[in-house]
């Protein structure tokens, strides 16, 4: 009886090990074997990464992975997660690249690494087109509520600009503020500016306008997420960026999906 | 991966769990009590014979079981400001698992009173009984032993609803969770906390049902 015991707790113990085991690749020489590179994304993050009218994965980050992919010469599998699932999916080895519009913190670093920053954004304050506010003071008042998305550098740049307004978090995307700020529950809402020009336009026309000057000491960096221990993807990342820097693929990248909006049309 | 689990972290963010713990708390005793009324009252218009105030029960009953709760908070949330009502973000989440709740505890009371053999309500008309004496007497004694254990598993189901709440930036335990997550990356331990208190809550209710199912089952005998 006690024999069975030990064995099938044995069993057990070397069953989690074995999948544990199965999960925990992801270093570059295991993505060129397996013939697969695994990207984490959030999904519904335009213009980063979003699904479009066809049903196909589309975006900045997206294009940079498919690139990384082809140069890598293997399939880009593209896994759509929450923002929550992204950690645990590059944790778990589900996913190699996280690739989402994240701003690398110290406080994040000490969990996964991040590649060097790919652009920067910058956060603002944006409120009704109706409302009075114009400077951050006229916002920075106990009976003013701001919107913002909960852990996102938006949080935190509110909290130490606007000390006296009341703060309120939601999840979701920057779609989430905006509808939010329109339903009357917040008076004005602190994101980067970039999530905010691209979901302008699924909402009424001159419904929402921007605050004339930005937040924040200089610019928001958003950068790629590998694990600690995948230092030579880390280094393959920050080679391709510098790669694609030099022969003009990055800059055809961010005109397109960043600086304009024509890619509303196509997708 | 379990030597990875940070317990300090969990210490180190425990006042901000107790005061999510705090708020679910708050916000379950309240909507509970509500839709306990609301599932009283949508129950006896679902079983009265008018017209008028049975449709409208029936309506509300099936609306509400035939949408999740998570559209009914958005839509409470973002939907109604557009028609002109704009309710803060704890009483809509308190509204809306009133409503919701309600709907269920409604069918659970109308269950518990066609539990009733439909013989003794005849042998309550035979020895001259009215309406009110016939409920009063024969009836609602019996379905509240009945109606108790599913009304307290609804409680418990709500109390876990109420974690949908983090959605509309309600400061309750699972946002607590969330908030450890952004901020360090540490969905382990921020979940294994928020479930450990979830379970707390869970296992004093369950408590609660098995004692007041003892108590009603002894009142039954006599």
């Amino acid at each position: 009886m006690k024999l069975k015991k030990c064995l099938s707790a044995f069993f057990a113990l070397s069953l989690v090990m074995f999948f544990t085991g199965i999960g925990f690749a992801g270093t570059l020489t295991d993505i060129v074997n397996r013939g697969e590179l695994r990207v984490a994304v959030q999904s519904g993050a335009a213009p980063y990464a979003f699904v479009d009218k066809n049903g196909d994965h589309a975006g900045s980050m997206i294009d940079f992975a498919k690139g990384m992919a082809e140069e890598m010469g293997v399939k880009l599998v593209i896994l759509d997660f929450d923002w929550d699932g992204l950690i645990p999916a590059l944790l778990s080895g589900k996913a190699d690249i996280l690739a989402a519009d994240m701003t690398p913190t110290l406080k994040r670093a000490l969990k996964i690494s991040f590649t060097d920053p790919w652009i920067y954004v910058q956060p603002c304050i944006f409120t009704k087109t109706g409302a009075s506010f114009q400077t951050l003071e006229d916002v920075n008042k106990p009976e003013v509520t701001v919107g913002v998305l909960l852990g996102s550098t938006g949080e935190n740049i509110a909290k130490q600009y606007l000390p006296k307004a009341t703060i309120k978090s939601y999840k979701g995307g920057g779609r989430m503020i905006v509808q939010a700020l329109i339903a009357g529950h917040v008076d004005a809402g602190v994101n980067d500016d970039l999530a905010v020009l691209t979901v302008l336009p699924d909402f009424p026309p001159n419904s929402i306008r921007l605050l004339d000057k930005r937040l924040g000491q200089g610019k928001d960096s958003l950068a790629f997420g590998v694990r600690h221990e995948s230092v030579n993807l880390w280094q393959w990342i920050n080679l391709y960026f510098e790669t694609i820097r030099e022969n003009g693929t990055y800059d055809k990248n961010i005109d397109y999906w960043l600086k304009g909006v024509d890619w509303k049309k196509d997708h | 991966m379990l030597a990875d689990f940070n317990l300090r972290v969990i210490l180190e963010y425990l006042p901000l769990f107790l005061a999510g713990l705090r708020s679910t708390f708050f916000i379950s005793i309240v909507s509970i009590g509500l839709a306990i009324a609301t599932g009283i009252l949508a129950c006896a218009c679902r079983i009265s014979g008018i017209r008028l105030i049975k449709y409208p029960a029936i309506a509300y009953i099936e609306i509400i079981r035939s949408t999740p709760l998570l559209v009914q908070i958005y839509f409470l949330y973002f939907g109604l400001p557009t028609l002109g009502i704009r309710v803060p973000e704890i009483q809509t989440g308190i509204l809306a698992l009133m409503l919701n709740s309600g709907a269920y505890i409604a069918e659970i009371i109308r269950a518990g009173i066609n539990s009733v053999e439909p013989g003794q309500i005849e042998a309550g008309v035979s020895s001259g009984l009215n309406y009110v004496q016939r409920m009063r007497f024969i009836i609602l004694p019996q379905a509240l032993g009945v109606t108790v254990p599913p009304l307290l598993g609804q409680a418990i189901v709500l109390v876990k609803d109420s974690a949908l709440l983090s959605l509309i930036s309600v400061a309750e335990l699972t946002r607590a969770g969330q908030t450890l997550t952004s901020d360090r990356f540490m969905p382990s331990e921020a979940f294994f906390t928020v479930a450990f208190f979830y379970m707390c809550i869970y296992f004093c209710l369950k408590a609660l049902a098995d004692w007041s199912q003892r108590k009603l089952i002894f009142r039954e005998a006599y």
